[in-house]
């Protein structure tokens, strides 16, 4: 059966793909920023509990009490990418989700349970005793599971030659587990968010410090060094992942091919800066160079996606029936909803740090 | 079509979606009206000075937190996540076509969790002002939200112009926006006040418990009047033939109306029971109880709401399974399996038809429809048809179920889907190998001697075979009742019809003499006709054998009590009867034996399930039976099921019908007319084959009904009657002209077959005006057509049955035998039962007086047609 033939016939857009391949990028940058600090703070908050035989550490209790809002976050700016991935990409992100519906249905349920432990986790951290290991444990490995489930989609929505399995069965059970580039690109995603939530632990530290709390010092160094050794690990499953994706991905012949090699040569080259400051404990300098490397990587991991499709697809084929009008508010609704926030941020950031006690 | 079908079986159905769905629904309602009560009680509190009511507000954020930011918003993540995988097609449409909407609305979710985590952690920290602005923001944040979603769901409902202009703003404020918005948030507001008890419960000072809990019974009985405004206006809002389908047309909704209507002034009530002091261990349940009403509530109005869209996802655009309507015509006529992307079957064939059928069922049923789960079970569903029945309904089901969709496929692939559903699922299979008659030797021939005997006895039945249907106390449309017409023919150069001094009587023969043993026919008779009806007697009063009475050039017994039972469990529709002539003295003129035949071998079980009643082959069972009054009350709205608990239905009571001289209700359709006026709609497009569905002329059938000389030359039901959907215009077009509005209901979905437009088929009445002979048989000569539907007698004097040769005096019936089982006629179980007279009087099985057998009668050879033209020759189809 030719792979080709599978492929839904894609709808039409309203305004030119460009504007959502951009607000994709933006908002997947912040939605991969966050799961990082989400995801990366609870293994690290889970290693530390375990390390201290499930005793509480000031740590963890700092993780735990942020770890809702983290999730919180988390999915609500996966929504958006969610949104204009399917906007673009529908045709083949819907076939590979009704491939593995059952596991992608089960995301949710994951998100519920991960959810609700780290509340029970922030509310009662204290009184937890030998359950926090448990507790966090699960959350964690909830949410480690959903970047699995999240792996498998968006590696088998790009390759419609494995969807023929569908016919086999068609029950909503398979994985893409037969990918070779599959573990890797999960390691590599699961590795960067250890490193990153190391980094905002030492973020915290060194806004700690800076407000006179000498002993905020080590946490700063342990966050860095979570972040360099993670980052060193990284580069490693890094050249593994490259290794294995196709010859379409690295085909240098073509323009997407040089602009991938390109543009891994500039994140590496920001990766390697960001150990290096990192092993310095210079927070901000890593911070700057490893959100650039993060950038940079999503445009490659983009790219990628097209090298894939490219027998079969190509975004510009794809119909548009202007309508701009939707846009234009939607752009003004986005301004004036992050002027709002900005305002609240700063109520809430008074109130918070100046210790505003109600009358 | 488009996309991959995720196979769920027993979860489909719309289980998952309509699990996440009420879920989610019910808590993020309560998200906005929540959002308001959240900041107005705070005012509140800071207004009377109140801090306890400012904590209480503070304990309530937390658990709306705690179950609006998790259960509800992941749920509502889930309900995306959920259609997608139910309904990729349609979320990609909404995705496209809102795509910014929904990017709005996501503003809207960022600033609502900003806001209330805001106003959660700040409660005492941030000063009252602003705290009251962080939660006024949470709220106006949380109602734009569902002002956005609102716009998107009611699209799915009511697409309004957007259907002609594609316009993102047309299809955003549609029709029901308005109403829509007001409803949901006047229900919003309603739903805080019920999970308002829950916190206001826990709080421990009794005073500022009762104080609270009543606060929030206000919150739950105050909007009600408006809210139900809003459903008023939102039902006026909807187009009024969705308006009709919801509210009058769609039993499946019913009960969820009725609990729409009912649980609204239970929660008021509730509502108001809350506001009595009562001790916590009492109210803290009744508040619990409150709870699962709202979700009830809820649930409700998003299955009507859910259900009323349907056949379609997006109205008029989309349907429920997927397909456009601007496709379906293509795939109507290029196939499913050839238009559907994800299929492995593109080829219908003999071994493939399961697996087919499989692949169709997963596109056009799967969307819908559980196989052996608790949404809509297909198999429950389709239990009663065979698979010709359920192919045969598949194709109308549209028709009389109008949420259903048209299927879409050719007519291959619906017999396909059929036989997967039947067979593959409900193991229901057609009958596969003719039915083995209990045959037997051919009848004795009675003597006549063409040289001394004196008279020639003809006889025959009015019907070619008499329907009767044995239902039981369920329902009567037919009673059993043959008719025989005898002729006396005094023998000589010029014979004679004899009536005068002369008596002619009759027996069945004696295994159908008890016909009371066999049925209870007699159980439920007098009750019927309300009249007494003795056992073993016809309604005209005649029993198993007696006296013909006079008429006209003959004699007649009207209405033998004939049952085609001649031992218990065995069925034979042909039983015999004997006819004896004879004079004032008592002398026997003349005898002869003529068939009697009455079959119940109805099909109704095709399509209404259960078994067949006697011999596994004929009578109705009291599972059909029912299920036919079950399927009249669903679709006509009667009750007929409830009546026939309290005694039999008798049809006629209300469709009148000619045959049985029953008026019936002149308002309504006649008996013809409502049988295949209606099952016209689903029995299309296959010719004879739906014939013999229902009547017993299958020729593999336990009747085989049709036994003439035509039906050996190749002639169907249809070369007479039309086709059924032509027949059943016909009917409809009789009807209509009498004003009967309701035929052209019946009639809209039917497309005639080859004819243009229902118009080119003439009306008529059944029993009336029927195919007639000779307009093939033109002047008595050569057929010069085999097909002579829409030319009808003009009225029962033409009748084949009721007319005569040309002298006035020999009927045509009376050389030429029964209608449908004229000579040379050919009797499944008797051989020859069919033929006895001819046999008997010429040795032939051909009509009376052919083969130059004029001297049957005249005793000599004639050399004038004075009968009919044409008569004077050799048979032609010997």
């Amino acid at each position: 059966m030719n792979p080709a033939a599978l492929i839904p016939t894609p709808d039409t857009l309203q305004v030119p793909w460009g504007w959502f391949q951009v607000l994709l990028l933006l908002t997947l940058f912040l939605h991969i920023i966050l799961m990082n600090v989400m995801l990366g703070s609870g293994v690290i908050a889970l290693v530390n509990l375990f390390r201290a035989g499930g005793e509480p550490t000031p740590l963890a209790r700092d993780i735990s009490k942020k770890l809702p809002f983290a999730i919180a976050f988390t999915v609500n700016f996966g929504i958006a990418p969610l949104l204009f991935v399917q906007v673009l990409y529908g045709n083949f992100l819907y076939a590979s989700s009704v491939l593995m519906a059952n596991f992608w249905l089960l995301i949710v349920a994951f998100l519920i349970i991960g959810y609700y432990l780290a509340y029970i986790l922030d509310y009662r951290f204290d009184t937890l005793h030998n359950s926090r290991v448990p507790i966090i444990g699960l959350a964690v490995a909830s949410l480690l599971t959903i970047g699995f489930l999240m792996s498998n989609n968006f590696t088998l929505m790009q390759r419609p030659e494995a969807w023929t399995r569908y016919f086999d069965r068609p029950t909503g059970l398979l994985l893409n587990l037969s990918d070779p580039t599959l573990i890797p690109r999960y390691l590599h995603f699961m590795v960067a968010a250890i490193a990153v939530g190391g980094l905002s632990l030492a973020l915290l530290g060194e806004w700690r410090v800076r407000r006179g709390d000498p002993g905020a010092a080590a946490a700063v160094r342990s966050g860095c060094n979570w972040f360099a050794y993670a980052t060193i690990v990284n580069f490693g499953i890094g050249f593994w992942f490259f290794g294995v994706l196709p010859r379409q991905v690295h085909d240098l012949s073509h323009f997407s091919g040089v602009l991938i090699a390109v543009l891994l040569v500039v994140a590496i080259i920001l990766g390697a800066f960001s150990v290096i400051y990192s092993l310095q404990a210079r927070v901000m300098p890593t911070l700057y160079t490893v959100l650039a490397a993060i950038f940079v990587m999503l445009l490659v991991r983009d790219l990628v996606r097209v090298a894939y499709l490219r027998p079969y697809f190509s975004l510009a084929d794809l119909e548009v029936v202007p309508q701009y009008s939707p846009l234009l508010l939607f752009l003004v609704i986005f301004v004036a909803g992050l002027a709002l926030i900005g305002w609240m941020a700063r109520l809430a950031w008074r109130a918070v740090t100046a210790g505003e006690v109600r009358s | 079509m488009n996309y991959p079908i995720w196979q769920l079986d027993a979860a489909g159905g719309g289980l998952l979606i309509a699990m996440m769905a009420v879920f989610h629904v019910y808590i993020s309602h309560f998200a906005v009206g929540g959002g308001l009560f959240l900041v107005l009680t705070e005012m509140k509190g800071l207004r009377e000075g109140n801090p306890a009511i400012v904590d209480f507000v503070r304990k309530h954020t937390k658990f709306f937190l705690l179950l609006t930011m998790v259960a509800g918003s992941m749920t509502g993540v889930g309900i995306w996540f959920t259609i997608a995988l139910l309904n990729p097609a349609a979320t990609s449409e909404l995705i496209h076509i809102f795509v910014f909407a929904w990017a709005i609305e996501w503003v809207f979710f960022v600033l609502e969790i900003v806001s209330l985590f805001i106003y959660y952690y700040t409660f005492g920290r941030m000063d009252d002002r602003n705290h009251v602005r962080i939660g006024w923001i949470y709220f106006i944040a949380a109602w734009l939200s569902l002002f956005v979603i609102n716009g998107i769901i009611d699209f799915m409902l009511t697409p309004g112009q957007w259907l002609t202009n594609n316009n993102f703003w047309s299809g955003y404020f549609n029709p029901t926006f308005w109403p829509a918005l007001f409803f949901r948030t006047f229900l919003a507001i309603m739903f805080a006040g019920l999970y308002g008890f829950l916190t206001a419960l826990n709080i421990k000072e009794e005073t500022l418990r009762l104080k609270m809990v009543r606060y929030c019974a206000v919150w739950l009985v105050a909007p009600f009047v408006l809210f139900l405004a809003s459903a008023w206006w939102y039902r006026a809002a909807l187009p009024p033939e969705l308006q009709t389908l919801i509210f009058e047309r769609m039993p499946e909704i019913k009960p969820y109306l009725t609990g729409f209507w009912i649980l609204g002034p239970v929660l008021m009530l509730g509502g108001l029971l809350m506001a009595i002091r009562m001790p916590r261990l009492i109210i803290r349940p009744i508040a619990f109880v409150l709870l699962v009403i709202g979700l009830m509530y809820m649930g409700c109005f998003e299955f009507i709401r859910e259900a009323g869209r349907r056949p379609y996802i997006i109205r008029d655009y989309m349907y429920s399974t997927s397909i456009r309507t601007a496709d379906m015509e293509r795939v109507r006529q290029n196939g499913l399996l050839k238009e559907a992307k994800w299929v492995s079957h593109r080829e219908l064939n003999r071994d493939n038809t399961l697996e087919a059928g499989r692949e169709i069922f997963n596109i056009l049923c799967l969307p819908c429809h559980s196989v052996g789960g608790p949404l809509n079970e297909i198999r429950a569903l389709t239990q009663n048809y065979t698979p010709a029945g359920l192919a045969a309904k598949i194709s109308g089901l549209h028709t009389f179920s109008p949420y259903m969709p048209p299927f879409a496929g050719t007519d291959d692939e619906r017999l396909a889907l059929a036989a997967y559903i039947a067979t593959g699922l409900n193991g229901r299979r057609d009958r596969l190998e003719d039915v083995r008659l209990d045959t037997f030797a051919e009848d004795p021939v009675p003597p006549f001697a063409m040289d001394a005997s004196e008279y020639v006895l003809l006889a025959w039945s009015n019907e070619g075979l008499r329907s009767m249907t044995d239902a039981g106390r369920t329902w009567l449309l037919l009673p059993p009742g043959v008719t025989i017409n005898a002729q006396l023919i005094r023998r000589g150069e010029l014979p004679e019809v004899v009536t005068d001094g002369v008596t002619l009587t009759y027996a069945l023969d004696p295994e159908f003499i008890n016909p009371a043993e066999r049925t209870d026919f007699w159980e439920y008779a007098g009750e019927l006709y309300n009249r007494d009806i003795p056992n073993n007697t016809g309604l005209s009063g005649n029993g198993p054998s007696g006296t013909m009475s006079p008429v006209e050039n003959g004699f007649i017994a009207e209405l033998l009590p004939v049952i085609p039972y001649p031992a218990t469990n065995t069925f034979m529709p042909y039983p015999a009867v004997t006819i004896t002539a004879t004079d004032q003295s008592g002398t026997i003129l003349a005898s002869t034996r003529v068939v009697a035949p009455e079959s119940t071998e109805m099909g109704c079980r095709t399509c209404h399930g259960g078994g067949w009643k006697v011999q596994g082959r004929a009578g109705i069972s009291q599972v059909t039976a029912e299920n036919v009054l079950a399927a009249h009350d669903r679709i006509s709205g009667t009750r007929l099921l409830e009546l026939a608990a309290m005694g039999p239905v008798l049809c006629n009571r209300c469709h009148g019908d000619s045959s049985q001289n029953a008026p019936g209700d002149p308002e309504r359709l006649n008996l013809s007319a409502a049988i295949h006026g209606f099952h016209a709609n689903f029995l299309a497009g296959r010719g004879a084959y739906y014939c013999v569905l229902c009547h017993p002329a299958d020729s593999g059938g336990a009747t085989r009904a049709y036994r003439d000389i035509h039906r050996g030359l190749g002639l169907d039901c249809t070369y007479c009657h039309g086709e059924m959907e032509n027949h059943a215009i016909s009917l409809l077009q009789g009807e209509l002209k009498q004003g009967k509005q309701h035929a052209a209901d019946l009639m809209r979905q039917i497309r005639p077959a080859g004819f243009k437009s229902s118009e080119e088929i003439a009306p008529r009445s059944p029993w009336v005006n029927e195919p007639d002979c000779l307009n093939c048989h033109a002047d008595f000569q050569l057929p010069q057509s085999d097909t002579t539907f829409n030319q009808w007698t003009e009225g029962k004097e033409q009748l084949y049955r009721n007319r005569s040769d040309e002298t006035g005096k020999i009927r045509c019936a009376a050389c030429h035998g029964s209608p449908h089982a004229v000579y040379p006629a050919d009797n499944p179980y008797y051989g020859n039962r069919d033929s006895l007279q001819p046999l008997q009087y010429q040795g032939d099985p051909y009509p009376i007086g052919s083969n130059r057998n004029c001297k049957v009668c005249h005793t000599v050879d004639m050399e004038d047609e004075m009968h009919h033209g044409n008569m004077l020759r050799l048979f032609r189809n010997e």
